[in-house]
């Protein structure tokens, strides 16, 4: 079956799902998202998320395992042990965990139960890595294995990665998993340099660019999730939010993502049901991005070239000045 | 140039002030560099490096990317400067001469007991290559450097293709400028070097070793000088009429200089 194209998201959700805010608000549709034109983003929205509890495992879920089913190559059978750390991550006999991101689970639903305001609510909250805006996992990628592209997927490339973990490290929600016993490490250094690949949500950005719908978004039947332009998603997610008094969760967290959630529940009510486990990032809000401390310095480090041919410029001048003043007076005795 | 023979010290000046402290800036940010280069790769925790006092921050690759950050400010602030100076000012006592090459192979294999070293300038010939290796190196880490700084600030999204290359240029290089270093703290080991360590330091070399060594060099500093110092010329080989050679060489070029200095 023909899966639907980009282009149809705006029809399809903002006519299902917004038509009445829209109406109510005068706000015009969206225009169409065609892959690869501009910064798309993606919008999930918690009052319409229901956690599937009528299925086994979540639709979002299930579209993503299925899509991504083959990404990774069988592991070696006997995985280099690396030295001196021996950590090695294997999910291999472990694929079926759906509870948590994994290198084989690159979403899952988090169920918080939250009492407000006298009254118990139950909030399902998709989680996945959230494409930051100005990622950290990729643009302090050593090898550049990891590139936000031009779309706003941040997509690591699994034939390039070593899986040194550095961009789990420095990523706030600790998205990207291991799994050891595979990749470009084997036919280098396997003991001493890499340690298998890093495995995320890269958006479905193979689909995007055939005009493509994302599996979790093609699959959820609440349409809680909706992409589009970024623009006018940050638009949408203002519009719901105000409708439903909610919150917005992501639009500023980590310098701003291209993934926004709108719920009617505050996000620090439904951090405080997170703990931060591996791979159960938490949800904490106004989460700042660390390198934003460095861009003074960086700026000054783009400057420094002229710092260095301005001071060329003015050293030179006043030695030459010298000479020129030390010629004049053995001239004149 | 500050060059200067000082006579009655057994001194000769050797760099200025200036030049000492280009030479340390680059040192010493160019090695805060190679370590935080290091540390931006994930082996700190892996390594244990993390358990050595004093290094608890290396697994840190945000706080090892704010001293790479300063350090580069300084290491291309300076690079840039060395050029447009001493170019600015037509010192080109470190550009590669012609029978260089050849001048190298013979200082090298000397230093290993094969044979005799020829009469020199200021500069050893091989040291001319190994600026002009280690100034290419630093150029190309300057500018893979700073196209990775932009893509960090203004644009995470810039062509992979650029990305890739800047990337791979700034760690091939980064691992070139490891191995220049080593060789060139392997070159200061080597004994017939040691007189010049000083030099890096003071500025200044031993008189007595820059006449046996560098006899070029003094030749020409003494042919300008207001007040010549008696000179007792190293015997040469007959192979090597260096006298000729260094009327238009670039060191005696210099030296010219220096005698409009003195004067």
């Amino acid at each position: 079956m023909e899966s639907p194209k980009i282009s149809k998201i705006s029809r399809r959700s903002f006519l299902q799902i917004t038509a009445g805010v829209a109406a109510l608000t005068g706000m015009s549709m969206p225009t169409n998202a065609q892959a690869g034109s501009g910064t798309l983003s993606t919008l999930i929205d918690l009052s319409l998320c229901d956690g599937c509890v009528d299925r086994e495992t979540p639709a979002c879920i299930s579209a993503c395992r299925r899509i991504n089913k083959d990404k990774i190559p069988k592991v070696v059978d006997s995985i280099p042990e690396p030295w001196p750390r021996k950590t090695i991550e294997d999910w291999s006999k472990k694929q079926d965990v759906t509870n948590r991101l994994t290198p084989y689970n690159f979403i899952y639903v988090h169920k918080a139960e939250i009492a407000a305001d006298g009254r118990r609510q139950t909030i399902f909250v998709p989680r996945r890595c959230m494409h930051c805006d100005n990622p950290a996992c990729a643009t302090i990628c050593p090898f550049s294995a990891n590139h936000k592209n031009d779309n706003g997927a941040v997509v690591i490339n699994s034939n390039q990665c070593f899986g040194g973990a550095k961009c789990k490290d420095v990523c706030p929600w600790e998205i990207p998993q291991r799994q050891s016993g595979v990749g470009i490490y084997l036919h280098v250094l396997p003991g001493l340099m890499g340690n298998g690949v890093m495995y995320k949500c890269d958006l479905c950005n193979d689909r995007l660019k055939e005009g493509r719908l994302p599996g979790c978004v093609e699959a959820c039947p609440r349409q809680a999730m909706i992409i589009g332009p970024k623009k006018d998603i940050e638009a949408q997610a203002q519009t719901r939010a105000q409708q439903m008094k909610g919150y917005i969760y992501g639009k500023k967290e980590n310098g701003g993502t291209s993934t926004l959630y709108v719920s009617p529940v505050s996000f620090e009510l439904i951090n405080k049901t997170m703990t931060k486990k591996p791979g159960q990032p938490d949800m904490k809000p106004d989460v700042k991005r660390r390198m934003v401390g460095t861009d003074p310095l960086g700026k000054t480090v783009l400057a420094s070239p002229v710092l260095g041919l301005a001071a060329a410029g003015v050293l030179g001048w006043f030695s030459r000045r010298k000479e020129q003043i030390k010629t004049k007076e053995k001239d004149h005795g | 140039m500050a060059e200067k023979i000082l006579s009655e010290k057994n001194l000769v000046v050797r760099h200025s002030f200036l030049e000492l402290i280009e030479h340390w800036a680059i040192a010493i940010s160019g090695l805060l560099l190679l370590f935080t280069g290091i540390f931006e790769l994930p082996v700190a925790k892996r390594y244990y490096i993390i358990t050595v006092p004093g290094l608890g921050w290396s697994a840190d690759f945000i706080t090892s990317l704010y001293i790479h950050y300063a350090a580069a400010l300084v290491f291309t602030a300076v690079g840039v400067f060395h050029l447009a100076y001493h170019g600015f000012r037509g010192e080109n006592g470190m550009i590669p001469q012609k029978g260089d090459l050849a001048a190298s192979v013979k200082v090298i294999k000397s230093l290993f007991g094969f044979g005799q070293e020829p009469p020199m300038h200021k500069y050893l010939p091989e040291q001319r290559w190994a600026y002009v290796g280690m100034a290419f190196i630093i150029l190309m880490l300057i500018i893979s450097g700073l196209i990775k700084t932009y893509k960090n600030i203004y644009a995470p999204d810039m062509s992979l293709a650029i990305v890739l290359t800047a990337t791979w240029i700034h760690n091939i290089f980064f691992v070139l400028f490891f191995l220049a270093f080593l060789a060139h703290m392997a070159a200061i080991a080597l004994r017939p070097n040691w007189p010049m360590v000083r030099g890096i330091f003071t500025g200044k070399v031993r008189l007595d070793y820059a006449r046996h060594r560098h006899p070029l060099w003094l030749n020409d500093m003494e042919k300008v000088d207001v007040f010549p110092v008696p000179v007792q010329p190293a015997p040469l080989p007959e192979e090597f009429p260096v006298i000729e050679k260094a009327e238009n060489s670039p060191v005696s070029e210099m030296s010219k200089g220096v005698d409009k200095n003195n004067e």
